[in-house]
């Protein structure tokens, strides 16, 4: 018979959801690192890394992230290396990430006024300091309302990891979708989760950008 | 230059003074000839740009404080990171030098809060705690409300009287009179006449310095 939407139904979804937040958290802290070493390198002044990197952006950003989740999994499986789902799909996201998150801080790095740099140099400051202690604070500040809009696709995203049989909320939903029977509840509530996870952040991230606004009036 | 001496550097926008000030510290490249500073010669390697640019204190037209930072901390970064003292040791200077600009007591505010006049004191500030054997100053007035022209220029002139070495490119001409022991006029990247202030100001060899003193002199 037919199993009704319950409460094991709906653990089933909490546990899809859980998946959904830790691969977030992966892939966001990977391609914040990662998208960190992007930035700089895209930055630093040399031609050819500044040129490489611009072409690893490029490639990254001009492929559907479906594709590369394919490559990783079945793509390097195929090399011998069999990735268990999660961590393959992780691999994905982080790097897809880090050319987005790289992007995006370059021109967060960029839009920091040139004499910031000039006033760090003439006081004989180096570039591990004047990154740090004067460039990446206030790019950071920037960059908040972009990161935040990211971070928030991002968990809406990671739903395409089911693609390789990884299950997380969509996925799960889909699941109890086609036990039960009763399609428009379970994504209801599939969609109530996602919502719940997306929307403080975004209001966050306007609120940031409101804020930002009315510093640069000043 | 000598050690002790003053320059004001003066003429019409788009002239390099700006330019032949930023290259003392390397801020613009070199295409040729040569810079010594303090006995050291500026090449291209970062060890040459680094000895020199801990000798030579900055002061830009548009202040460029760090925002993110207080006004203490403004202050105490430079020595901290590129000359490694300690943060009490560092903070003790800044507020010494904070004082010196008449500041003390703004230190823990952010540069925002602050009047124009009182960021470019700070600027100021910031740059000596670096312990300079020699300040630039990049038209340190020219941003300013008219009113706060005078509190940085009376700095400026303190700074002057207790024998620091100082090159100025800046149109306020009350203050090259009172201060330099040398005035350079530029234009079009020569340097086209120069001369004690006394002499420079009485009389002004070239037609292009009458022009111009001409002109600026027109408003006071």
């Amino acid at each position: 018979m037919t199993p009704h939407f319950g409460l094991p139904e709906f653990g089933f979804l909490l546990r899809g959801l859980q998946w959904t937040v830790l691969l977030t958290l992966v892939a966001f802290a990977g391609g914040c690192t990662a998208g960190l070493a992007v930035a700089l390198l895209r930055t630093c002044g040399h031609k050819g890394v500044e040129w490489a990197t611009r072409i690893y952006i490029g490639i990254f950003q001009g492929t559907p992230l479906l594709l590369q989740l394919f490559v990783v999994y079945y793509g390097l499986a195929l090399t011998g290396l069999k990735l268990d789902a999660f961590v393959a799909v992780a691999i994905g996201f982080t790097v897809n990430a880090s050319a987005f998150l790289g992007e995006i801080w370059r021109g967060a790095i960029e839009a920091v006024p040139r004499g910031q740099t000039e006033a760090a140099m003439a006081l004989g400051l180096h570039y591990s300091s004047r990154m740090r202690d004067i460039v990446l604070p206030q790019a950071i500040r920037i960059s908040l309302p972009a990161t935040i809009g990211y971070l928030v696709q991002l968990i809406k995203g990671t739903s395409l990891a089911a693609i390789v049989g990884f299950i997380e909320l969509a996925r799960a939903g889909q699941i109890v979708s086609n036990q039960t029977f009763q399609p428009l509840l379970v994504f209801g509530v599939v969609g109530a989760m996602y919502f719940i996870l997306c929307w403080p952040l975004s209001w966050w991230g306007s609120r940031m950008e409101a804020r930002l606004a009315l510093a640069s009036q000043r | 230059m000598r050690k002790g001496e003053k320059i004001v550097l003066c003429g019409p926008s788009g002239s390099g003074k700006s330019t032949l000030i930023r290259c003392i510290n390397r801020l613009e490249a070199i295409e040729q000839g040569s810079i010594v500073v303090n006995g050291h010669r500026l090449d291209d390697s970062i060890k040459a740009i680094d000895v020199v640019r801990q000798d030579v204190g900055m002061v830009f037209q548009s202040f460029n404080l760090f925002p993110h930072m207080t006004v203490l901390q403004n202050c105490m970064l430079a020595p901290i990171r590129a000359r490694r003292i300690g943060k009490t040791e560092a903070e003790a200077t800044a507020r010494k030098y904070l004082e010196r600009v008449r500041i003390g007591d703004q230190a823990e505010k952010y540069p925002a809060q602050l009047s124009g006049g009182q960021q470019q004191r700070v600027a100021i500030a910031r740059a000596l705690c670096m312990q300079p054997k020699v300040m630039l100053f990049d038209e340190p007035t020219s941003a300013l409300d008219p009113e706060m022209v005078k509190e940085v220029l009376d700095t400026m002139i303190g700074l002057a009287n207790d024998g620091m070495t100082m090159i100025c490119v800046t149109h306020e001409m009350g203050f090259a009179r009172q201060v330099a022991d040398r005035v350079i006029f530029m234009a079009e990247g020569q340097i086209i006449e120069e001369g004690e202030p006394e002499a420079f100001f009485r009389n002004p060899q070239h037609a292009r310095t009458r022009q111009f003193l001409g002109e600026i002199l027109a408003h006071h």
